[in-house]
Parts: structure tokens; sequence; C-alpha cells
């Protein structure tokens, strides 16, 4: 019973037809859902944080906690 | 801005995938834009020609050899038979046995290829006096 013949050319050119844009796509993928659910959720956290704030108000909330050297709370 | 970068880039990765389209066509392909592919016959007889060669010397065998395995192919039998008949002109046994490795190895997880290549070797390998790995219990690790 003799063996007949395989396929013996192109079979990572076949491989690579599917793999490769496949390999393509998903790290652009990966990155794009990085992108839109990690780093923007982070900036609009920053830009939310800082857009009403006060830091004259903050700096007056940390000199009464008394944490700076060259400033002393107001009581003192 | 960027999304309309995104989707560009993804669909010119797409259509360069496609414009390689010479990946269906035979072996190394050189995606030429000029001049006509190889056809698979032509470059069976090509390396068939090179290792019929009656002066070939150990460098050009190793050399024809290390250039074939790198194609994106198994080597046809015709090609090993003339490479084997090249071994034993330089007197080269274990180049002989090394190609049959190396053919093997080529396969890779195609395990229907090496038996089929070992069929219609073995009359060369039985005329030139050429053991197989298996035989020589080489092939295991």
């Amino acid at each position: 019973m003799s063996l007949a013949k395989p396929v013996m050319r192109g079979m990572l050119a076949k491989r690579l037809r599917i793999h490769l844009p496949l390999a393509f796509l998903s790290s652009f993928g990966l990155a794009m859902a990085i992108k839109f659910m990690i780093t923007e959720p982070r900036k609009q956290a920053y830009a939310d944080f800082y857009k009403n704030y006060d830091s004259a108000k903050e700096f007056e909330a940390m000199r009464e906690a008394g944490i700076f050297e060259s400033v002393q709370p107001s009581g003192k | 801005m960027f999304r309309a970068v995104f989707r560009l880039s993804a669909s010119g990765a797409r259509s360069l995938a496609r414009s390689r389209s010479c990946y269906s066509a035979p072996l190394a392909s050189r995606c030429y834009s000029h001049g006509r592919a190889e056809t698979e016959e032509e470059f069976d007889s090509r390396w068939v020609t090179y290792f019929s060669k009656p002066d070939l010397d150990a460098w050009e065998l190793k050399k024809g050899m290390n250039t074939l395995i790198g194609y994106d192919l198994v080597p046809e039998a015709k090609i090993l038979d003339s490479a084997l008949r090249a071994c034993r002109r330089l007197n080269d046994l274990a180049s002989a046995i090394r190609i049959l490795e190396a053919v093997k190895n080529k396969a890779g997880p195609h395990k229907d290829i090496y038996p089929y290549l070992i069929q219609e070797l073995k009359p060369t390998l039985s005329e030139l006096g050429i053991s197989t790995p298996e035989e020589l219990g080489i092939d295991k690790i």
C-alpha cells in the first residue's frame, strides 16, 4: 500500500496568509482596547479632577495640616 | 483623528496581505513586476542540475542544501536523490544521513511527508547503501 504524495510546498505561506493579518489586527485591536478602556478614562479622570481645582484652597488646607517647613499654620 | 489613522492602517495591512497573492504560487515566491514566475518543474530541475554537477565540491553541496532548506517547501524526491548521489561522489555518508534528518525536520507538523519521501527514495538509499536515521536508531533524542 504505497503512500500518496502529500502537499510539500507553500505551507508557511498558507499559514501566514491567515495569521499575519490576524497578528496585525489583534495587536491593533489590543492597542485600541487599551487606549479606549484604560488611557482615555485615566486622562478624563485627571481632567475632571483638575477642571475645578482650587490650588490656593488646597494649599491652605495643607498649610493647616502643618506639613510645610517654610510656612506655619495660620494659628501659630 | 487618531481613529481615522487606525482605520486606514488596518485596511492598509489587509490589502498588503492580499497583494501578496504570489504566496499561493509555487515556492520561494519572488514577486516580480516583470518577467514570469518560475514553475515548480523549472525549480526542481534547476536544483537537480545543481547537485548533478560531476565536480561539485563539499562546500557547494552544503551551500546548496542550506539554501534549499531555507525555502518554503520540502524538496522533491528527485532533488534529494540528486543530492544523495552528490554525497556518494564526495564520499560523505554523514551529509547523506543529515539530509534525511533535515527534510524530516523541515516537514514540521506534517508527519506524512517524510514517510512518503523515504518510500520514494528507497531504491536510491539501497543502491547507495545509505541507512536512514531510524534504522540507525539516531532519530530518538
